[in-house]
C-alpha cells in the first residue's frame, strides 16, 4: 500500500502518516516513508510519502500510489500523477467547480481514478469554530468515508485517540467523525 | 532486544549514538540534520546515560568541542548539515591527522535537491579531501547500525569517521530495532603528548604519512570485513546491466527491480564510499559490459576508480551532474542504460487541467503574524533606496517582500554590508545599507563581522531580528534564550545588546517590530547615526516567533472594499498568506484559513483599507 499525502506547510500532514504508521506497525507490517522538514515547511507545498509493506526506499514512484490524500485541492491536482491506474484520491476542496474541469475528468476516466472531494475548510469553519489544525484528522476520517486507505474507521479512531495529545483528544475524534460522516451520513 | 518502533532516520541515528556509549554530543541545527541532537538528549534522558548534549554556537565550535573531548578516551560526536561542515572544515582537516584516543564520529547530513540549503555539495567529497573514512547509509536502520561501526572503526585506527546520511535517510520514517546502551565505563584520562595533540608542522611530517597508512588499512577492511554494507545482489543468469549504487539510490533501485520483477540486472551496493573498496568495484565492473553508477551528489565512487571511462555515471554526464536522484530519474536512467523505451508521457490532459485551473506550486513564505515580515516592511519604509544584504534563516524569505538583495552563507549579512559600504565609499557616496540577521545566526557567525565593521568604521545599519528561537530548523534553543537540551541542565542567557555594545557599537536600540511606525523611525535614526559617525549602528527587533504560540493581542481585521483600490502594495511589500489578492474582485482580501489576527497589516495599507473589526479587539 503506497500513500502520497500533500498539502501546505503548517497543515499538520506529518501527523497523518504517524497515524497510518501506528496502525501498520500494530498489525505487524513494515513501514517506510519520507517527510519534509525545514524551509519548505513554511507554508509552501509539502509532500509526504508513506509505504506499508516490504519496501526498501521511502519515496513513491510516480504512477504507483494507491491513494492520494490532499489537504489542499491545488496540491492534490498537481500531484495526481503519483496515482496508479484505478487508484483513489481524497481532496480537501475549497472550489468544487475544479473537479468538474473536463481535462481533469478525462484524465481520471482514462485511468479509472476515483477522485472524491470534501469541503474541509467549510466543515471545520461551521463545526469546529474554524480551527483548521484539525484538517489532518478530518482527512483521515474522509479517507475511511470513501473506503480507501485499507484501514477501518475504528482503527483510525483508536490510533488518533492514542496519538493525539490528551487535551485535544475529544476534538480530534470529533473531526475524524466529521470527515467520515460527510460520506457515510450520520 | 528486538523491540521495533517507527523512527525518523535522524532519531535512529540519535538512538545509535546513545546506545554506542557516546558521552559528548555537540551540534548546530541545520536541515536535514536538526532532529538528531534533540533525540540524543531525549534518549539519554530516557536511558539514563550521562551523555553531555549541547547546541554549540556554530559547527566549528561543535566539532572542536566534541573532537577534543575524544582526546580523553571517551566516545564523542559532532553533528551538522553539509554546509555546516564547511564552517567546521578547518578543524576537520587538522583533526584527521591526529592519533585519537576515544572514538570520534562526525555526522554530516547532505541535502541533494537541495530542499533546504544553499548548495547540494557532497560531504563524502569532504571526507575524501580530509582523508577520513565515510559511511553512506541507505535506510534509517542501516544509519543506526553504521553508528556503531563508525565508532569501532574510529577506535581501531584512532581517526575521525564520518557518517553521511542524505536527506531521504534523515527524514525517512521506518520501523527500527532498538537496543541496549553499551556502558563502556570510561573515565576521562587525557594523556599529555605534544606530538599527538599539537599540530606543529614538524609533527605533520610524521602524521600525514601515518594518516595515509591508516587509510590504506581502512580500505583493506572495507574490501573484506564490511559485507553487511558492501555487497552484490546478483542477476539470475547473464546480467544485461550492472548497477553500482550507494545511499538511498540503492534502496530505490531495489524497489524498482522488485516492482518490475526483473532479474537480469545485478546491483553492487556500496555503503563505505570512502576509502572505496576499489578491488571489489573493479571486479564487479570487469564482470559487466554495461555499468551504471548511481550516487548522490558528486561522482565520489567514480573519482576513486583508476579507470572510469566506460562507466555510465555522473562523471561523464550520463547521470545528471546535479540534482536529486528521485525514483523517476533512476527509472529513466536504468531504462536508458538498457536501451529500452522510456514510459510514455501520457499526462497531457492533466497538464491542461493544471494550466486551466491555474494550479502552481506554492513557494515557502514567512508564517502569518511573523515579526520578520513587519521588520522588513518598516526597514523598506524607512530606507527605500537601501541595499539589503541578508542571512541564512527564515528571514531569507524576506526575498518575497523584495527586502533581501543578497545572501551568501551564515553571517554574510554583515560582511556583505561592509563590502557594499566600501564599494560605494570609494566613489564618495553614502549608500544606505541595512543588514538583516537572526538571533541564532548572529551568535553563529555574525559577531566577527560586527567587530570587523566597528574596527574598520563601516557605516551601515545592522537589524538583528530577535525572535527568541532558531526558527527555520524547527525551534532550537540558542544563547539568546539560554535553555539547554538535557533535563536538569541549566544554561545562561547571553544578552545580545551587551554583546553588541561590547563589540564597540554606540547606537543600539531595541524595538517592537509589530509597531512598524516606531521601528521605521528608529531605522532612519540608526542610518543617520551610522552615516554621520562612520560606524555601524544596531537595531534589535524583538518579538517571539509565531511557532512559540505565545499569547498576544488578537486584532480581527477586514479589507474595506470601498477603500481598497487594488494597488497590490500590501501583497508586494507585506506578502502575508492571510492577505492575498483576489484576482476576480481586483481587491485584497483576508483569508481566514491563514490569518492569525496579529493586526499588523492595518498599518500597511496606504489607503487605510485594512481596518480592525469593531468590538473584536481584545
Amino acid at each position: 500500500m503506497q500513500y502520497v499525502i500533500v498539502g501546505l506547510g503548517g497543515q499538520g500532514i506529518l501527523f497523518t502518516s504517524r497515524v497510518l504508521g501506528h496502525i501498520a506497525v500494530s498489525r505487524g507490517e513494515r513501514v517506510m516513508g519520507s517527510e519534509v522538514h525545514g524551509m519548505a515547511q513554511r507554508g509552501g507545498s509539502v509532500i509526504s510519502h508513506f509505504k506499508v509493506g516490504p519496501y526498501e526506499s521511502p519515496l513513491v514512484l510516480a504512477g504507483s500510489a494507491d491513494l492520494l490524500i490532499a489537504f489542499d485541492q491545488g496540491e492534490g491536482i498537481r500531484n495526481l500523477h503519483f496515482l496508479r491506474e484505478g487508484a483513489q484520491a481524497i481532496l480537501n476542496i475549497h472550489d468544487p467547480t475544479a473537479l468538474e474541469n473536463p481535462h481533469l475528468k478525462k484524465y481520471a476516466a482514462d485511468r479509472s481514478l476515483s477522485i472524491a472531494g470534501i469541503p474541509g475548510y467549510k466543515i471545520l469553519h461551521e463545526k469546529m469554530g474554524g480551527r483548521f489544525l484539525f484538517m489532518n484528522v478530518l482527512m483521515l476520517g474522509a479517507m475511511c468515508g470513501i473506503n480507501a486507505g485499507n484501514v477501518s474507521i475504528d482503527e483510525i479512531r483508536e490510533a488518533v485517540a492514542k496519538l493525539a495529545p490528551e487535551k485535544h483528544r475529544a476534538d480530534n475524534l470529533k473531526a475524524v467523525d466529521l470527515g467520515y460522516g460527510y460520506f457515510k451520513g450520520n | 532486544m528486538g523491540n521495533k518502533v517507527i523512527l525518523l532516520g535522524n532519531e535512529a541515528i540519535a538512538r545509535g549514538i546513545v546506545e554506542a556509549g557516546c558521552e559528548v554530543a555537540s551540534a548546530y541545527p541545520g536541515t536535514p540534520s536538526s532532529e538528531i541532537l534533540p533525540a540524543v538528549a531525549r534518549y539519554a534522558d530516557e536511558l539514563g546515560t550521562r551523555t553531555a548534549v549541547e547546541w554549540a554556537v556554530n559547527e566549528k565550535v561543535a566539532f572542536e568541542v566534541a573532537a577534543t573531548a575524544s582526546f580523553t578516551g571517551k566516545r564523542t560526536c559532532a553533528v551538522m548539515k553539509q554546509v555546516g561542515l564547511n564552517v567546521a572544515a578547518d578543524p576537520l582537516m587538522s583533526v584527521a591527522h591526529f592519533d585519537l584516543a576515544g572514538g570520534f564520529l562526525i555526522v554530516s547530513a547532505d541535502d541533494p535537491g537541495p530542499h533546504s540549503s544553499q548548495t547540494e555539495q557532497d560531504s563524502r567529497y569532504f571526507a575524501m579531501f580530509a582523508k577520513v573514512p565515510c559511511f553512506d547509509p541507505a535506510s534509517a536502520q542501516e544509519a543506526k547500525d553504521m553508528v556503531f561501526d563508525a565508532f569501532d572503526l574510529s577506535e581501531k585506527y584512532h581517526m575521525p569517521v564520518m557518517l553521511r546520511p542524505a536527506v531521504r535517510v534523515d527524514h525517512c520514517r521506518q520501523d527500527v530495532e532498538l537496543g541496549e546502551v553499551k556502558d563502556l565505563g570510561r573515565k576521562a584520562d587525557f594523556k599529555k603528548d605534544i606530538r599527538r595533540w599539537v599540530c606543529l608542522p614538524a609533527h605533520v611530517r610524521i602524521t600525514h604519512p601515518q594518516l595515509n597508512a591508516k587509510l590504506d588499512s581502512v580500505r583493506e577492511d572495507f574490501e573484506t570485513l564490511y559485507g553487511r554494507y558492501n555487497y552484490e545482489v546478483p542477476a539470475k543468469g547473464r546480467a544485461a546491466l550492472g548497477i553500482i549504487a550507494s545511499g538511498v539510490s540503492f534502496s530505490i533501485v531495489m524497489d524498482l527491480l522488485k516492482a518490475w520483477k526483473r532479474e537480469d540486472i545485478s546491483v553492487l551496493k556500496i555503503g563505505t564510499p570512502h576509502p572505496l573498496p576499489v578491488k571489489m568495484v573493479e571486479d564487479f565492473i570487469a564482470r559487466h559490459e554495461n555499468v551504471l553508477v548511481l550516487e548522490e551528489t558528486y561522482p565520489v565512487i567514480e573519482m576513486q576508480l583508476p579507470d572510469r571511462t566506460q562507466l555510465k555515471g555522473r562523471w561523464n554526464g550520463f547521470v545528471p551532474r546535479a540534482g536529486e536522484l528521485l525514483p523517476e530519474v533512476i527509472r529513466d536512467l536504468i531504462l536508458k542504460a538498457l536501451g529500452e523505451p522510456l514510459p510514455v508521457e501520457g499526462a497531457t490532459e492533466l497538464k491542461a487541467a493544471i494550466e486551466e485551473l491555474k494550479v502552481t506550486p506554492k513557494p515557502p513564505m514567512l508564517c502569518p503574524g511573523c515579526p520578520h515580515r513587519a521588520s522588513f516592511f518598516a526597514m523598506r519604509k524607512a530606507l527605500p533606496n537601501g541595499i539589503y544584504p541578508s542571512d541564512i534563516g527564515c528571514y531569507t524569505l524576506g526575498v518575497n517582500q523584495k527586502d533581501v538583495d543578497t545572501t551568501i552563507d551564515m553571517g554574510a549579512s554583515l560582511t556583505s554590508a561592509s563590502g557594499f559600504y566600501l564599494a560605494y565609499r570609494t566613489d564618495g557616496k553614502d549608500q544606505p545599507v541595512v543588514a538583516t540577521i537572526g538571533d541564532s545566526t548572529f551568535f553563529h557567525m555574525g559577531i566577527l563581522g560586527l567587530v570587523n565593521a566597528v574596527y574598520n568604521r563601516h557605516a551601515f545599519v545592522l537589524a538583528i531580528l530577535d525572535n527568541r528561537i532558531t526558527a527555520m530548523t524547527g525551534g532550537q534553543s540558542n544563547p539568546s534564550i539560554g535553555d539547554k537540551l538535557r533535563k536538569g541542565d541549566e544554561g545562561r542567557q547571553v544578552d545580545i545588546e551587551g554583546v553588541v555594545r561590547g563589540c564597540g557599537v554606540s547606537f543600539v536600540k531595541v524595538v517592537e517590530p509589530y509597531d512598524t511606525k516606531d521601528s521605521a523611525e528608529v531605522f532612519k535614526e540608526a542610518w543617520e547615526h551610522a552615516r554621520t559617525h562612520r560606524e555601524p549602528s544596531v537595531v534589535i527587533l524583538r518579538h517571539p516567533c509565531m511557532l512559540l504560540r505565545q499569547k498576544q493581542a488578537v486584532v480581527k481585521v477586514r479589507v474595506n472594499p470601498d477603500k481598497c483600490i487594488g494597488c497590490k502594495y500590501c501583497t508586494n511589500f507585506f506578502n502575508c498568506p492571510g492577505l492575498p489578492f483576489d484576482e476576480a474582485a481586483k481587491k485584497a482580501k483576508i483569508d481566514e484559513r491563514f490569518c492569525v489576527q496579529c493586526g499588523v497589516c492595518i498599518q500597511v495599507c496606504p489607503h487605510g483599507a485594512i481596518e480592525a473589526v469593531e468590538g473584536e479587539e481584545e
